[in-house]
């Protein structure tokens, strides 16, 4: 369970988050949604650990992020970045070997090798485990770290795997965004917490359960996405004016953005 | 590849002016342990194995391994295949120590200075090598990433103030003081004695022992450096002992050979198109390959046109030079492509 206290971060006397709070449902994917320099990668670190806030606290299974050995928190969260921009020729199998490293001491276990290839056979990149990775497509390489990410905490118990996720889809095509977020969805039936930044409102209510809206360090909503993905919300959080629809056997609605919004209504009306 | 080391270790002690056949090697390496195998050999050639041969050949072997180990694991520390000690100014910097201690220390500190002999040399290349990789490495971080521009045009600017630096204080040099100064800017491994070889050993044995066990962080620095930490490597730590352990090893190395450059550029490269990136076998490996074509390369030194010795330093700009231009084109190609 992740919870999220009350924080506040500035720098250098510019607050970056004010009094952001929510608890993070376990094994649900929670999208951060919010413009640029809302701070939504801002939080996403400060519950990496990797910053501290400057009020407040993050806690995660119970205790508080500052108290978390680095080691011991390896081994129950791991972090996917937009982009890596590996220079040496690792092959796939390597990169994702080292998502095993806060588990060894100099060799590859056994069960180190057994967690390699599941999350290798759960990402698809099994057929390609011996190529160079620098040889490998923006999203073949983007389904490695995946499994990289996702083999540092396979196999701790289920409830104790916080998976975050900084804009994982932004560099990718469509298809491989909806490939990438669909695994991610998948985790959390395996009771993976997710938290993901992400851009596209479409793809947050295609793929989230919650949706934690940010503006100007501020939460303007958190709550599950058909109710924080509203015209209201939307139109606060980004300024632009959108419409939700409906269509027949899809799921849940999906959103429109202004410009395109007002030619349809005109050429409705 | 250890076998290829022994036999160009062998080799290169068997050859030279004076021959010794690799059974005398063995008759008199085993004399020397008091034990006799019935195998002749001259007073002259065990003099000359013992004094010359021996130690000179262990030093190559010795500062081989340590530049091509340094070389190997600061390409790791900078995420870039283009780093290495002299490039960017850490071997000069630790010469250019050198030589103010030649120079002033006896003037300065007269006691200090005879008090610890070989290793105030090895302390003065050490702070100067360490400054060096310090500051290079601050100057060419960018948002966590290396500007590998800025890193060699930081390497050009060093290397430039520690040669001014250098030419300053040879004008106070007597002329003893002078030869030993050359001597630095040359390098050479002629200076081989067991006195230099015990001096240098410590601290050559603790980058190549010490670097190899920093391989799983040097790998997780490869994705990045908060990449690195979210796998629970502490970065800082890291960061902290590998430029610590290169600074010794590079130290040590021109604290006794001078500059030889390009050895920790050319060797891990080599050794990684072999073995891969991954810094525990490609640390070892270019530890074994470096100190052996080292090795190789102060035997053509010696006998390339004897009785007249080569600098090793020319030798490994000659075949490195060339070396580090192709590296640059392909870089060059690559990020057209990108």
């Amino acid at each position: 369970m992740l919870q999220v206290n009350d924080i506040s971060y500035e720098v250098q006397g510019k607050a970056l988050l004010t009094e952001v709070t929510a608890a993070i449902r376990p094994g649900a994917l929670t999208a951060l949604m919010g413009s640029n320099g809302a701070g939504k990668s801002t939080l996403l670190k400060l519950i990496s650990g990797t910053l501290q806030p400057s009020a407040g606290r993050i806690t995660w299974q119970g205790k508080a992020m500052r108290d978390w050995d680095q080691r011991e928190l390896a081994r129950t969260r791991s972090v996917l970045r937009q982009q890596y921009s590996v220079q040496l020729p690792f092959t796939a199998f390597d990169i994702i070997a080292m998502g095993r490293y806060p588990h060894f001491r100099s060799k590859l276990t056994e069960q180190c090798h057994n967690v390699i290839a599941k999350v290798a056979a759960y990402a698809g990149v099994e057929h390609f485990l011996n190529r160079n990775y620098l040889t490998l497509s923006g999203g073949e390489q983007q389904r490695v770290q995946l499994a990289r990410v996702l083999a540092q905490v396979w196999d701790t118990p289920s409830d104790q795997k916080l998976v975050l996720l900084d804009e994982p889809v932004s560099a990718l095509d469509i298809q491989y965004q909806h490939q990438l977020l669909s695994l991610v969805k998948g985790l959390t039936q395996a009771h993976f917490t997710v938290i993901a930044v992400l851009h596209d409102l479409n793809l947050a209510m295609q793929y989230a359960d919650d949706v934690l809206l940010l503006k100007q360090g501020r939460t303007v909503c958190f709550a599950p996405k058909e109710e924080a993905l509203d015209t209201k919300h939307i139109y606060e959080t980004f300024g632009v004016k959108a419409a939700l629809h409906q269509a027949e056997d899809y799921p849940h609605s999906f959103i429109t953005v202004c410009p395109v919004h007002q030619q349809y209504q005109q050429l409705q009306w | 590849m250890t076998v290829l080391l022994i036999a160009a270790l062998v080799w290169s002690t068997g050859a030279g002016a004076l021959s010794i056949s690799p059974a005398q090697i063995f008759s008199i390496l085993c004399h020397k342990a008091g034990w006799h195998t019935g195998i002749p050999f001259t007073e002259q050639q065990e003099n000359v194995l013992w004094i010359i041969r021996l130690p000179r050949v262990l030093m190559s072997l010795l500062i081989g391994s340590t530049l091509s180990i340094c070389g190997g694991a600061m390409q790791g520390l900078y995420r870039n295949p283009m780093a290495d000690p002299s490039l960017i100014g850490i071997s000069s910097s630790g010469a250019t120590a050198a030589v103010i201690m030649i120079v002033l220390g006896s003037k300065l500190f007269a006691g200090f200075q005879s008090m610890l002999g070989q290793y105030s040399l090895n302390l003065a290349t050490f702070a100067g090598a360490l400054l060096a990789s310090v500051l290079v490495y601050r100057l060419s971080r960018q948002q966590g990433k290396t500007n590998v521009g800025i890193m060699l045009l930081a390497g050009v600017a060093l290397n430039a103030i520690a040669g001014a630096i250098t030419g300053f204080v040879t004008f106070l040099a007597n002329d003893q003081q002078l030869r030993s100064v050359t001597f630095w800017m040359m390098g050479s491994l002629g200076g081989a004695t067991w006195v230099n070889v015990a001096g240098i050993l410590p601290f050559c044995a603790a980058s190549i022992i010490g670097l190899p066990l920093m391989a799983k962080a040097l790998n997780a620095f490869s994705l990045g450096e908060s990449d690195a930490a979210y796998l629970g490597i502490r970065t800082e730590r890291m960061k902290t002992i590998v430029m610590l352990l290169c600074a010794m090893g590079v130290g040590a190395s021109v604290a006794v050979a001078g500059i030889i450059g390009f050895v920790g550029l050319v060797v891990p490269h080599i050794v990684r198109m072999a073995v891969g990136p991954e810094h525990r076998r490609l640390l070892i490996a270019a530890a074994l390959c470096g100190g052996m074509l080292l090795v190789l390369a102060d035997l053509m030194s010696r006998t390339i046109a004897p009785p007249v010795e080569i600098p090793i330093g020319i030798i490994s700009a000659l075949g490195g030079g060339p070396f580090f231009l192709y590296l640059l084109l392909k870089e060059k190609k690559r990020n057209a492509l990108l």
